[in-house]
C-alpha cells in the first residue's frame, strides 16, 4: 500500500512537471527508524526544444544547456553519491532507486552520433566540460572507465527513431563528493538556494548525512511530433541522523549523557549507581527543521507558478497520531493517504515545521526491498582473488528476475569460466547449482589491458525466498612504475554493480547499487628504479673492470712489482712513507 | 698452446726473479704491447663509433628547421611595408570626360599635398575607368558623385548612411578651367575626402607606431610622428582607450545576453524578438570580419558581492546612484553564472540589470547613465522598470519585459557591441566604418602574426632544448605565406582578401607559438642524470681512461725515443 502511494505521488510529480509548468519543487520529509530523517528534493524545470536549440535559456541552466548541446547529448544522467543506504533498517530506496548512483560519481548519457568513434569523442568532450562545470574529476572518466551497456539502461526521454544514439556509462567510484559539488549544483537552480525549499541545502549538513545522493537528468519529453520539452530534473536525498544533526554548529562535538540523565534498566541485578545498562528509547524523537537544517526555509519560489503546484511544496510522511505544528502562514493539506501531509509555502516569510517529541507513535509502514545484494573481494595474496556476490529474495512468493551489471578495472582480471552459484533454498540448505539455472543471459565483454575495462552483465532469475552466492575468481595484474597513484597502498577502487530489478506492475525498473570495493594490488617500493640502476651499473662495472683489466694489463710477480715500483718517483716516494709508518709503529709497539 | 707458453714464460721470470729481490722484469715482447694496443683501440673504436651515435641519436631532440632569418624580419618589418591604397572612384554623370579627368587630377594634387601619412593614401579614379580594367580590381572604398546644381554658392556634400555613397552637389560654375592648377571645387572635396578618413588614418597610425613593424614604416624622416601630430591629442587619447577597450581579433565571438535581477521578477523577457530586431541585422553585416553566436539567459536572485559598496540614496533627486569608481566591482563574478560559452573564441556579455523596487531607479552618479562598457568583457545596462503594485503595500518589478521595455537596452547593447568590436565613430556611414574596421582588423592580425613569428623565432633560438615537431615547421611556412600574401593585397587595396589571409596567417601563427609537444617535455635536471650515469660510466671510465692515457704516454715516449 505504501508503495503505492509512494509511487503514485511520484507519478503526480511527474505530470505536474511535463506539463506547461516551467518550473517546480517540492521536498519530502519521511522518519526512517531508528532515528533518522529522509529529505527528498526535487527541482524541475523545463524549456521548449526550439528555444534550447536556440540557446534562449530561461530556467534551464545556460551552462549545462550549451554543454549537452556542444557535445551531441540528447540525454543525461550525471550522480554524485556518498554513503550507504541501509536498506535492512530503511527499506526500500527513495525514487526507487532510479535517482541514485554508486558511491561516487556515476555518469551516463546517450549521444547522437554516426559511428561509435564520434560517439566516444563527443564523450570525452561531456565528461572534460562537466569536470569543469560540477568541479568534479569527470576527466579521469577514459577509455578505461567508459562502457556501453547492453541491457541495463533504457532512455527515460522520449526520442525520435531517426536519431543514432549510443549509450555510455561511466563511474568514478573514488570521488569524494563534497560542497565543491553542491555550490554548481544549486547554481542551476532558477531561485539559486536562496527561495524556496533548496534554501535548506547546506554543505555543512549534507555531506555531514548518512547517505547522501544528488542527481541531474536531462531528457526530453515529447506530447506530440512537433511539441518537444527539454526537461531537467534535480534531486538531492539525504538520510540525516536527527541526534547528529540537532548539535548546534558552534559545538559541534559529541558529548556522553550525564550519568543522571541515562535511562537504566533497573531490572538487572548489576544495577547499582554507578553501572547502567541503557534501555532503549521508546519515544519518538522530536525535531524540526531548523535544528536539523540550521535554517528555515526562506519561503516560496516564487517561480513555480501556478497556485497548485505550490500546494505540495513540503510534504511529510508520517503517522497520523504524530502532531506537526507548521509556521501560521502555510496551508496544509491532508492527502487521502493517512500517511502524508503537505504545506504550502508563503511567499518571502521563513517557513519551519515542529514535530515535538512523543512517546510510541506508531510508526509508518516501510516497504521492504526486492532483493539484497552484497558484493565483496574474497581471497588473499597479492596475485589471485575473488569476487563473491550475494543475492537474497526476501518474497516468499514470487521470484525476482533482475539484470546485473559490472564494470571491472583492466587490472583485475576475471576468469569467468570459475563462475560458479550456491544457493540456500528455504529449507536452509546449501547447495551447489549450475550456473544456467540461475543465469538466463550473459553479455561478456573482455578487457583489453590499459585500454577498456571488463564489462559483464548478466541476467538472472532468483527463485522465492533464497539466497544465491555467485563467485568468480580473478587474478590482478602489475601496474608499471608510472601508473600508480601516490596512495599507492590504499588501494584501488573498484566501481559498485547496478543491479535493475524488472517491476512489470509500475512499468518503472528498480535499481539497486552495490557498495564500492577496495582492491589492494601488488605494489612495488618506489625507489625500485634508481635501486635497479646502481645495482646493475654495479654488475656491470665489475664485470667490464676484470675483463678489461685481464686484458691490457701486464702480469709480473710481487717482486718485480716491487722493482717496477721503485723505478719511477711515485714509488720511491711510496717507499719512504712505508718506511716511515713502519718505524713509528715499530716504536709504539716498543712503548707498549 | 699459447696458453702453455705463457705459463712456461711466466714461471720462468718468477724462477729467474726470485734470487734476488729487485730484479727488474724482462722487457715486454712487442706482440703482448700490440696486442695491448689494439685492445684498447678496439674499447674505443667501441665507443667512440657505436656507443656515442647510439647515446646522442637517443638522447636528442627533434628540432625541425626553421627560417629564423625570415621570421625575424617579419617581425621586425623588414619583409612587408603596410600599405592601405584606399581608392576612391569619382562618379561624374554631368561632365565631359576631359573636365573630370582635369577635376581628378588637381583633386589627388590637393589630397597628396594635405596628406602627411604616406602609408593610408587615397587614389582617386573615374567610374568608367574603373570599368574598363576588369583584373585585379581593388575594392572601392567610397564613390564620389558629383551632382550640378545650380542654385548654390558653394560646393555642398552629403554622406550616405547606408550606403559607401558621398554625394557632393556644386555650383556649375566651380569646375576648373582646363589650364588652371587649384580650384575651390577640388579643394573642398579634398577636405572632405580628408575629414572623411581622419579617425581612420589616426587609428593606423596609432597601430602602426606601437609596433616595431609599423615604426620602420616611413624611414628615414618617420613621417609617422608628425601624422601624429597632427592628430589632437583628444582624439589621439579616445583612440588609445578605444582600443585599449576592444576585444582581440577571433574567427567567432560569442554574445551572451543576461538578465540580472536581485529578486524573482522579472522572470521573463520578450528576447526572441529583441535580438531579431536589433542583434540579428548587425550580425549580418559583420559577418565578413568574425562569426557570432547567440545565447541568452534569465538569472534570478543575483546579488552584489559582499565587498561591494552598495548604491547610495540620493536626497534631492529621489535616485538610487552608483558611484562610477565602484563601477568595475558591480560584476559579481564569483556567483553570477556568467561562464564563457563552450567552443572556441571569446564571448561578449551583454547584462541587464533590473534593480530590486527598493532600489529603484538605479543610476550611475555622473552622468546619470545606465550603461557602460566593460573593457575586453562586455557591457552592462540598467533598467529601471515601471514598478507595478504586487500585493496591498509593496511595490515590485514586472514579471515580464515586453520587446519595447527592451528596445533601449538592445539600442545600446547593438553600440556597445559595436565599439567592443573596436569599430570606429566617425563617419556616420556604417558600412564606411565597417569598411574601416576590415582595414584595422587586417593590419592589427598582420601585426600580430608577425610579431608571434618573432617570438617564436627567439624561442627557439633561446631555449635549445625544446623539440620543434614537423607540424610547427609547417604551420610557420603557411604563416609566412599567408603574411606575404596578405601585404600584396593589401598593397593591392583588395582589403577582403588582404583580411582574409591575414586571419589564416594569425591561427596559424597561433597554432605554431601554442604547440603542446612543444612546452609538454618532460624535465630532467642535471643531477638525475648525473645520478642516473654516473653509477655505470663512473667504474667503466676510469680504466679506460687509464688505459689510453697510457698508450698515448707509451707512444708519445717511443716516437720521442725513435726521434732522439
Amino acid at each position: 500500500m505504501n508503495t503505492f502511494f509512494l509511487l503514485s505521488l511520484i507519478l503526480v510529480a511527474l505530470s505536474v512537471g511535463s506539463a506547461a509548468s516551467n518550473y517546480h519543487e517540492n521536498l519530502h520529509l519521511q522518519p526512517l527508524p531508528p532515528s533518522n530523517l529522509l529529505a527528498s528534493f526535487n527541482f524541475k524545470s523545463n524549456t521548449t526544444q526550439s528555444s534550447f536549440e536556440k540557446q534562449h535559456f530561461q530556467y534551464f541552466p545556460r551552462a549545462l544547456g550549451q554543454i549537452l548541446q556542444h557535445a551531441n547529448t540528447r540525454e543525461l544522467h550525471l550522480r554524485f553519491t556518498s554513503g550507504r543506504w541501509d536498506s535492512e533498517s530503511w527499506g526500500s530506496r527513495p525514487w526507487n532507486g532510479a535517482k541514485e548512483g554508486g558511491t561516487g560519481v556515476e555518469l551516463w548519457a546517450w549521444i547522437e552520433a554516426p559511428d561509435d568513434e564520434t560517439a566516444f569523442s563527443k564523450w570525452i568532450t561531456l565528461t572534460q566540460s562537466l569536470s569543469g562545470l560540477f568541479c568534479a574529476s569527470l576527466n579521469f572518466i577514459d577509455s578505461t572507465r567508459t562502457t556501453q551497456p547492453v541491457v541495463s539502461f533504457d532512455p527515460a526521454g522520449d526520442h525520435s527513431p531517426s536519431e543514432n544514439l549510443h549509450l555510455l556509462h561511466g563511474t568514478l567510484p573514488g570521488e569524494v563528493v563534497c560542497t565543491e559539488n553542491l555550490t554548481p549544483f544549486l547554481k542551476l537552480l532558477p531561485c539559486k538556494g536562496k527561495a524556496g525549499v533548496a534554501s535548506l541545502l547546506d554543505g555543512h549538513k549534507l555531506f555531514d548525512a548518512a547517505w547522501q545522493s544528488m542527481s541531474i537528468d536531462v531528457r526530453p519529453v515529447c506530447s506530440g511530433p512537433e511539441e518537444c520539452l527539454v526537461q531537467v530534473d534535480q534531486t538531492v536525498d539525504i538520510v540525516l541522523d536527527i541526534e547528529r544533526s540537532k548539535r548546534p554548529r558552534g559545538n559541534p562535538i559529541p558529548r556522553p549523557i550525564p550519568g543522571d540523565k541515562l535511562v537504566c534498566d533497573t531490572s538487572k541485578s548489576y544495577h547499582t549507581r554507578d553501572t547502567c545498562y541503557p534501555l532503549e528509547q521508546t519515544a519518538e524523537q522530536g525535531w524540526s527543521i531548523t535544528e536539523l537544517f540550521g535554517r528555515s526555509i526562506s519561503g516560496s519560489c516564487p517561480l513555480t507558478d501556478s497556485e497548485s503546484s505550490n500546494e505540495d511544496a513540503v510534504c511529510l510522511h508520517i503517522s497520523p497520531v504524530r502532531e506537526v505544528r507548521s509556521s501560521p502562514d502555510s496551508v496544509e493539506t491532508k492527502w487521502t493517504n493517512d500517511f502524508t501531509r503537505c504545506f504550502s509555502l508563503p511567499p518571502s516569510i521563513p517557513f519551519d515545521l515542529t514535530v515535538p517529541e512523543q512517546a510510541s507513535a506508531a510508526h509508518v509502514p516501510l516497504d521492504q526491498p526486492v532483493l539484497h545484494a552484497e558484493r565483496t573481494i574474497v581471497g588473499h595474496g597479492q596475485e589471485r582473488g575473488g569476487m563473491r556476490i550475494i543475492f537474497n529474495n526476501p518474497s516468499n512468493e514470487k521470484s525476482v528476475d533482475f539484470i546485473y551489471f559490472e564494470t571491472l578495472p583492466w587490472f583485475l582480471r576475471p576468469y569467468i569460466h570459475t563462475l560458479q552459484a550456491t544457493m540456500t533454498g528455504p529449507d536452509g540448505i546449501r547447495r551447489q547449482v549450475p550456473t544456467s539455472e540461475i543465469i538466463k543471459e550473459t553479455f561478456y565483454r573482455p578487457g583489453v589491458d590499459r585500454e577498456r575495462g571488463t564489462q559483464l552483465e548478466l541476467a538472472l532469475s532468483l527463485p522465492p525466498a533464497s539466497t544465491v552466492t555467485l563467485t568468480y575468481d580473478f587474478e590482478k595484474a602489475i601496474l608499471r612504475y608510472t601508473e600508480y597513484p601516490p596512495d599507492a597502498n590504499r588501494g584501488f577502487n573498484v566501481a559498485p554493480a547496478v543491479i535493475k530489478v524488472d517491476a512489470p506492475q509500475t512499468g518503472r525498473p528498480i535499481y539497486l547499487r552495490t557498495t564500492s570495493l577496495l582492491l589492494p594490488l601488488p605494489t612495488p617500493d618506489f625507489s625500485m628504479p634508481y635501486n635497479v640502476i646502481i645495482l646493475t651499473s654495479t654488475v656491470i662495472a665489475l664485470a667490464f673492470g676484470s675483463i678489461f683489466n685481464l686484458l691490457v694489463r701486464r702480469f709480473v710477480t710481487a717482486d718485480e712489482a716491487v722493482a717496477l715500483r721503485a723505478q719511477t718517483f711515485r714509488g720511491r716516494i711510496g717507499g719512504k712513507i712505508v718506511a716511515l709508518r713502519d718505524r713509528i709503529r715499530g716504536k709504539s709497539s716498543k712503548v707498549e | 698452446m699459447s696458453a702453455n707458453h705463457e705459463d712456461s714464460e711466466s714461471s720462468q721470470t718468477a724462477m729467474t726473479s726470485k734470487p734476488s729481490a729487485s730484479s727488474l722484469p724482462p722487457p715486454e715482447k712487442p706482440n703482448a704491447i700490440q696486442t695491448r694496443f689494439g685492445v684498447v683501440a678496439a674499447f674505443w673504436a667501441v665507443i667512440l663509433f657505436l656507443g656515442f651515435p647510439i647515446w646522442w641519436k637517443t638522447t636528442s631532440i627533434y628540432r625541425a628547421e626553421l627560417p629564423i632569418q625570415e621570421m625575424l624580419d617579419w617581425a621586425g618589418g623588414k619583409s612587408c611595408r603596410p600599405v592601405f591604397p584606399l581608392e576612391i572612384r569619382f562618379d561624374t554623370p554631368s561632365l565631359p570626360d576631359l573636365e573630370a579627368q582635369q577635376l581628378l587630377r588637381i583633386t589627388q594634387h590637393t589630397l597628396d599635398d594635405l596628406n602627411e601619412f604616406s602609408a593610408h593614401h587615397l587614389r582617386l579614379k573615374l567610374a568608367d575607368e574603373e570599368a574598363q580594367q576588369a583584373t585585379e580590381k581593388a575594392d572601392t572604398a567610397l564613390t564620389v558623385r558629383l551632382l550640378a546644381q545650380d542654385d548654390l554658392s558653394s560646393p555642398r556634400s552629403l554622406l550616405d548612411a547606408d550606403t559607401t555613397t558621398l554625394d557632393v552637389f556644386y555650383p556649375p560654375s566651380q569646375i576648373p578651367p582646363p589650364s588652371s592648377s587649384i580650384s575651390p571645387l577640388s579643394s573642398y572635396i579634398a577636405g572632405e575626402l580628408q575629414r572623411l578618413f581622419a579617425e581612420e588614418k589616426a587609428i593606423m597610425a596609432h597601430i602602426l607606431s606601437n609596433n616595431a613593424m609599423g615604426a620602420n614604416v616611413n624611414t628615414p624622416q618617420s613621417p609617422n610622428s608628425q601624422a601624429q601630430q597632427q592628430i589632437s591629442p583628444q582624439l589621439a587619447e579616445s583612440i588609445t582607450r578605444r582600443l585599449r577597450r576592444s576585444m582581440k581579433y577571433a574567427e567567432t565571438y560569442h554574445l551572451a545576453f543576461s538578465l540580472f535581477t536581485p529578486g524573482s521578477a522579472p522572470s521573463s523577457w520578450d528576447i526572441e524578438s529583441a535580438v531579431q530586431a536589433y542583434i540579428s541585422p548587425l550580425v549580418q553585416v559583420l559577418s565578413p570580419i568574425s562569426n557570432f553566436t547567440i545565447d541568452t539567459q534569465v538569472q534570478l536572485y543575483a546579488s552584489f558581492s559582499p565587498t561591494t559598496p552598495p548604491p547610495e540614496y540620493d536626497e534631492t533627486q529621489q535616485v538610487w546612484t552608483l558611484k562610477e569608481e565602484n563601477l568595475s566591482a558591480f560584476i559579481n563574478a564569483a556567483e553570477w553564472p556568467l561562464n564563457p560559452s563552450i567552443g572556441s573564441g571569446p564571448t561578449i556579455n551583454f547584462i541587464l540589470y533590473v534593480p530590486a523596487p527598493s532600489q529603484s531607479p538605479l543610476l550611475v552618479n555622473e552622468g546619470k547613465a545606465t550603461s557602460w562598457i566593460i573593457p575586453q568583457w562586455g557591457g552592462v545596462f540598467i533598467l529601471n522598470p515601471p514598478s507595478i503594485p504586487t500585493s496591498e503595500s509593496t511595490k515590485g518589478n514586472p514579471p515580464h519585459l515586453p520587446a519595447n521595455a527592451l528596445t533601449p537596452a538592445f539600442l545600446t547593447f547593438s553600440h556597445q557591441l559595436l565599439s567592443l568590436l573596436g569599430t570606429p565613430q566617425t563617419p556616420t556611414s556604417l558600412p564606411l566604418r565597417l569598411q574601416t574596421l576590415i582595414r584595422i582588423r587586417a593590419a592589427t592580425l598582420l601585426l600580430s602574426a608577425s610579431s608571434t613569428m618573432g617570438s617564436l623565432a627567439r624561442l627557439t633560438e633561446s631555449l635549445p632544448s625544446i623539440p620543434i615537431p614537423a607540424t610547427v615547421a609547417s604551420s610557420v611556412s603557411a604563416t609566412l605565406s599567408h603574411l606575404s600574401s596578405a601585404c600584396d593585397s593589401l598593397r593591392q587595396g583588395r582589403f577582403m582578401a588582404a583580411l582574409a589571409s591575414a586571419r589564416v596567417a594569425e591561427t596559424e601563427a597561433e597554432r605554431s607559438f601554442f604547440e603542446k609537444s612543444m612546452v609538454g617535455q618532460m624535465y630532467f635536471p642535471d643531477e638525475h642524470k648525473v645520478a642516473v650515469y654516473l653509477p655505470l660510466l663512473g667504474p667503466i671510465g676510469v680504466p679506460l681512461v687509464l688505459g689510453l692515457v697510457k698508450e698515448i704516454r707509451r707512444v708519445v715516449v717511443g716516437w720521442k725515443a725513435r726521434r732522439g
